[in-house]
């Protein structure tokens, strides 16, 4: 018994020494660079002069900016719009693929295609189909008869968010679809047929044995697809640059701006802003699921 | 067992070593704090330079960085460099380029990764003393043209510390053929004739856009800003005085935020021009290549650009190079004057902690030999800045027109004494704004005004 504990304790301190190397490169790049952010948002860096401290000044201006709490306001739109239909399409996605159909893998290559190519490029590629008078969008209704179906989608603040959002869905929903995925083959099948013998339509089947079993993968692509989308910054650079103006500019592009615009320790301060707007709304999903799973 | 758990924290240590060992600064010293550690920067460049000079002494190759964000000069540069580094045994240039040069360069200074030369050249950066003062090379000033030097030269210090290599240009390009053929003879240079130039066209070819503008790019409607509006101020002001003003914020003589003042103004000009459909209708989404394709094709009759816009429309259509016109900006406030920008281009400032300052010396007075000075003006399609150096910059027809443009309005440079929160992108960002109906004229003149002492 002894020995086997011992043994045991070898084995764990073994396994420690080998995540040195990883803990390091965390340490580095995570851990010294929140620690140093800390420091530096209590301070009027601008990335030139010397910092001086300045307090929690940084985040009082915060709350005076105006175009900050516009880009906060655009930044939860999108998630208001993104997140859910995120898990709603790969949901949808998840399920179609799990069924029994001719030409299932090609469909599955399609759908998880564009989450393996970059967002900046996946935008541009948008943007190109999307630009009004020259998209390839555009001379499709010209060819069907009806420029006039195509509008300036990128040119005002509404459309604009609609189109970032669809985009951002349409490229990232197979990633949510393949976490479902892996939840719905988990689940076995016995319990389906249990189900069907009972009486149980598949509506029933799908609330009462696929919704609960599915619980963690909700879990996991409900606080992914938040965090993703309340700090989306790419597909946005590419397909608006924030614009018309600072009408779709999100947090996490306004944070780039201001670091690089000779307010670095204002951007510090901001990051660190956004990081608790992701932790609220993250940490009260999690709560509510994981004591939604206990129940 | 022992030997397998010495082995893993062997193993362990090696790996964690290499992962780190990236992680240091190139010449192998801890990262420098740039938020404070300015003196301590100062000391380990004075020590560096110590080392290098005993490193020269000892005959040992010396190697020199140049930092770049033209990426049009990049071939002739590296065949330039080419040739130095032939010419002799030991000095080795090399250059990199990095598209987002302006913003890299404040990670190289705060990591303490300097380049030994660099073409990027900040306000800030030089009132914290980054860059050399390189007042004394008289070799190089005694050869410059005044105006040039002028604008090389430091407002607040009156020391210089980067030589403009270039003279850049920049104005409205405009269809000559297609003017001729509305029987447009002369560019107007006021206003109220420009628009009603553009109305002409329309009126006439209602399938040509009068002016397009590419507003899906922030830099060009920041150009706009920067060389109309300020351009009047820079024409009223003078061009020192108009740099002290804006360094020293005097909103009194700036006027930004009144209601008839540079920006109000400007801002109800362009409102009324797409309003009465005088720009192409997709301003805010247009973009530099569709403003080339739409020129070459006759689909619009004028842009308004720099002198780098000629390659790209001679390298789409190589026909239109009689066809190209150019004219300044007309005149947009009451009794001011048309303008036109002629500024300094293609800078180089040395670091003020170069360990090499004297190869740097050795190799810039490579660079700015007539002979290579004559190969890169005709790449970079501007002209030179030396007085000793004639190159083929620009087809003889638009070179006649830029020397014309130059003739009848007021020269002004650029405004490099912009507030440092506060860039050229914004400024066109807010532009877009109007355009897509964000703020009323007053509005947009109060929130530029606002932007602009906020960035200070």
């Amino acid at each position: 018994m002894g020995k086997e504990c011992d043994m045991k304790s070898r084995k764990i301190g073994l396994h420690q020494f080998m995540a040195v190397p990883a803990f390091a490169l965390y340490a580095v790049f995570f851990i010294y660079p929140l620690i140093k952010g800390i420091g530096l948002c209590f301070t009027d860096w601008d990335g030139i002069k010397a910092a001086h401290f300045v307090g929690l000044k940084n985040f009082i201006d915060f709350f005076h900016d105006q175009r900050a709490l516009s880009d906060i306001k655009t930044t939860v739109l999108f998630t208001l719009g993104s997140a859910p239909l995120l898990n709603i399409v790969g949901l949808l996605y998840a399920l179609l693929m799990n069924s029994d159909f001719k030409g299932k893998s090609i469909a599955r290559m399609c759908i998880y295609m564009p989450a393996i190519i970059s967002p900046l490029i996946m935008g541009y590629i948008w943007y190109f189909l999307l630009q009004p008078g020259r998209g390839f969008l555009y001379y499709f209704f010209e060819g069907l008869g009806h420029p006039e179906w195509f509008g300036n989608w990128m040119g005002s603040y509404g459309s604009a968010l609609l189109v970032i959002i669809l985009v951002n869905v349409w490229q990232y929903a197979g990633m949510t679809m393949v976490i479902y995925l892996a939840g719905l083959q988990g689940i076995s099948k016995e319990l389906y047929e249990a189900a069907t013998i009972d009486g149980a339509r598949w509506i029933d089947s799908f609330l009462h044995v696929t919704m609960p079993l599915l619980g963690p993968s909700i879990r996991i692509n409900v606080i992914t697809n938040i965090i993703g989308s309340l700090s989306v910054f790419d597909i946005v650079m590419s397909l608006t640059g924030g614009g018309p103006g600072y009408q779709t500019e999100t947090l996490s592009i306004y944070i780039m701006r201001m670091c690089y615009g000779s307010k670095t320790g204002y951007s510090v301060a901001v990051a660190i802003i956004l990081f608790l707007i992701v932790l609220v709304p993250v940490a009260a999903s999690s709560w509510l699921m994981r004591k939604k799973e206990e129940d | 067992m022992r030997r397998k758990k010495v082995t893993a924290l062997f193993l362990a240590a090696v790996m964690t070593a290499g992962i780190l060992t990236g992680c240091g600064d190139a010449a192998g010293q801890p990262v420098k704090d740039n938020g404070a550690g300015t003196q301590a920067q100062d000391d380990a460049g004075a020590q560096d330079k110590q080392e290098a000079a005993q490193k020269t002494d000892s005959g040992e190759k010396v190697n020199i960085k140049l930092f770049t964000g033209k990426i049009e000069t990049i071939d002739v540069m590296n065949e330039i460099i080419d040739d130095f580094n032939k010419s002799q045994d030991r000095i080795t240039v090399e250059q990199e380029y990095q598209k987002d040069a302006s913003n890299i360069i404040k990670v190289k200074f705060a990591s303490g990764e300097v380049p030994d030369i660099m073409t990027t050249y900040e306000q800030g950066f030089v009132d914290e003393g980054k860059y050399m003062d390189i007042s004394d090379q008289s070799a190089w000033w005694d050869r410059m043209s005044p105006d040039m030097k002028a604008a090389c030269t430091d407002v607040k210090t009156g020391k210089t510390y980067r030589v403009c290599t270039n003279m850049t240009m920049a104005g409205f390009f405009y269809n000559k053929e297609m003017f001729n053929e509305l029987g447009i003879a002369e560019f107007p240079d006021q206003w109220d004739e420009f628009e009603a130039m553009l109305t002409k066209i329309k009126t006439e070819k209602p399938d040509v856009v009068p002016w397009f503008i590419f507003g899906s790019e922030a830099w060009h409607l920041g150009h706009l800003i920067e060389f109309i509006p300020h351009g009047y101020v820079k024409s009223e002001l003078g061009t020192i005085e108009a740099k002290k003003a804006m360094l020293e914020n005097r909103q009194e003589e700036l006027k930004f935020g009144d209601s008839d003042g540079p920006m109000a103004v400007f801002a109800t000009r362009m409102k009324a021009l797409q309003d009465k459909g005088l720009i192409n209708e997709d301003v805010l989404t247009a973009t530099n290549d569709n403003c080339v394709q739409d020129f070459v094709s006759g689909k619009t009759a004028m842009f308004s650009n720099g002198m780098w816009a000629i390659s790209s429309v001679l390298e789409a259509s190589p026909e239109m190079a009689d066809k190209i016109g150019f004219a300044p900006y007309p005149a947009y406030m009451p009794g001011s004057s048309p303008v036109v920008l002629s500024a300094e281009d293609s800078g180089y400032a040395i670091s003020a902690t170069t360990e090499h300052k004297e190869e740097c010396i050795e190799f810039m007075n490579f660079l700015f030999l007539p002979e290579n000075q004559q190969k890169y003006c005709e790449v970079a399609k501007a002209p030179s800045a030396f007085q000793d150096v004639t190159a083929n910059w620009a087809p003889e027809a638009v070179a006649d027109e830029v020397a014309a443009a130059l003739e009848n309005a007021v020269n002004i440079g650029y405004t490099n004494e912009k507030p440092a929160g506060f860039s050229g992108d914004d400024a066109g960002r807010m532009l877009q704004g109007l355009f897509a109906g964000q703020y009323t004229p007053e509005q947009f003149a109060q929130a530029y005004a606002d932007a602009w002492n906020d960035g200070i």
